[in-house]
């Protein structure tokens, strides 16, 4: 008997977790939704820049902006990590976390000192729990990064890159590819890759320039420093709440098992316990007859 | 003049904030605003802060506050690339307080930090200017 009470009681335990998980799923995919429409919103900005980026440093010909130059002294570097700063998601944490340890590692190889950027609680507390040193740690930027908050961080970074403090800055997040694919990625923000390449399709209209070619670069190289590290911090947004959803998923999934589970054990203790009362009778009335 | 339109298109890192036809536009360039009819040459052109004009099809105008930036002109079409820019009535008149505050309380012991500090004042004056 004490123990058909139990099942019951742990199998409405069960209903209510998955309750909140399956909850927590479908508020993730609202997230999800919004998240990636806001990234998708800054797909014009991002593209028209390169354009701009393209066309302009055909013009401008090997004019080197200090943000692309890049200086070996400083043996020292900065990387970026961006954790998500809520939990229930899966993997997600601990896949940044490891390639951007492993980035570390690399750079502690060529004995490079290297500045930790952490963004979200999660990151900070993983790596705080391994007793490293951050620079920085931040919880601000929640769920909707705004590009005013982005903005004076990669304001501080292009300093200190500027001023030859450091001599690279990495980026460590959760790339976003399509809804079906996220990948952990670490990529190099400062000394910024040179643009260019084969589908310089620029010089198709001869610009009228003011004030002039290197005036308008040296604006624009930074704001697309900006624009990139923006969207990096859009884009492991939108993986996290991915990450959340499938984790959500895949938790509602296996309460589900567990319901049934419990629920069959629970019938067949309830249909053995008839059998025995059922034997008791006729058992007595037996040894009566 | 039988000629066609022209395409105004202004983008933020936070998304488009205006895409439209229009008969001219105005928009700040860094030294001055710059009138755009249909038909311009391509251009390439730093931004300044101020206000964007678009006149559009129906001969009706609106105004939009900028932020800095580039403008392009190419093909007939205009596109701002800007940090920040919103339509002019959108503009928060107690926030515009809290720039001036935020401007005076900048230093300003070398050049760069000047120049940041003469961004935000040019900011803040240019608020005010339009949301009063």
């Amino acid at each position: 008997m004490a123990n058909r009470r139990a099942i019951v009681k742990r199998r409405k335990a069960v209903r209510n977790t998955k309750k909140i998980t399956r909850t927590m799923q479908l508020i993730a995919t609202a997230r999800f939704q919004a998240a990636m429409n806001r990234a998708i919103a800054t797909r014009p900005y991002t593209d028209r820049l390169a354009e701009l980026v393209a066309d302009l440093s055909g013009v401008a010909g090997d004019y080197v902006h200090p943000l692309m130059e890049v200086h070996g002294s400083a043996k020292k570097a900065a990387i970026v990590i961006l954790t998500s700063n809520r939990g229930f998601c899966g993997g997600y944490n601990v896949n940044v976390l490891k390639v951007a340890a492993g980035r570390l590692a690399e750079l502690a190889e060529d004995e490079i000192e290297t500045d930790i950027y952490m963004v979200g609680s999660k990151g900070t507390r993983a790596f705080a729990h391994q007793g490293r040193d951050f620079r920085e740690s931040y919880t601000h930027f929640g769920e909707k990064p705004e590009f005013a908050q982005v903005e004076p961080f990669a304001q501080d970074l292009i300093e200190r890159f500027v001023t030859g403090e450091i001599s690279a800055v990495y980026v460590a997040y959760m790339h976003f590819y399509s809804p079906g694919k996220q990948a952990p990625e670490v990529f190099r923000l400062l000394p910024l890759t040179a643009p260019g390449g084969p589908e310089a399709s620029g010089s198709k209209a001869d610009y009228e320039i003011r004030p002039s070619a290197q005036e308008i670069l040296d604006q624009l190289l930074p704001a697309s420093v900006r624009m990139r590290l923006f969207q990096s911090f859009n884009d492991a947004v939108v993986s996290e709440q991915i990450a959340r959803m499938a984790a959500m998923k895949a938790a509602t999934e296996a309460a589900e098992d567990m319901i049934k589970n419990l629920t069959q054990e629970y019938n067949r203790a309830r249909q053995s316990q008839i059998t025995m009362e059922l034997l008791d009778i006729v058992g007595g009335a037996d040894a009566l007859a | 003049m039988a000629q066609g339109n022209l395409t105004v298109s202004v983008v933020t890192p936070e998304g488009a904030v205006l895409e439209c036809e229009a008969k001219s536009a105005t928009f700040p360039a860094y030294d001055g605003e710059m009138g755009i009819l249909p038909n311009h040459a391509p251009l390439l052109a730093k931004l300044g802060i101020g206000v964007l004009k678009v006149v559009g099809v129906d001969g009706e105008s609106h105004r939009f506050y900028v932020d800095g930036g580039f403008a392009q002109v190419a093909d007939n079409k205009l596109s701002l690339l800007t940090e920040q820019a919103c339509p002019i009535d959108e503009l928060d008149k107690e926030a515009v307080d809290g720039l001036f505050t935020h401007a005076s309380g900048l230093k300003a012991t070398s050049s760069a930090e000047f120049e940041v500090r003469d961004a935000a004042y040019e900011r803040a004056r240019v608020q005010r200017r339009l949301t009063r």
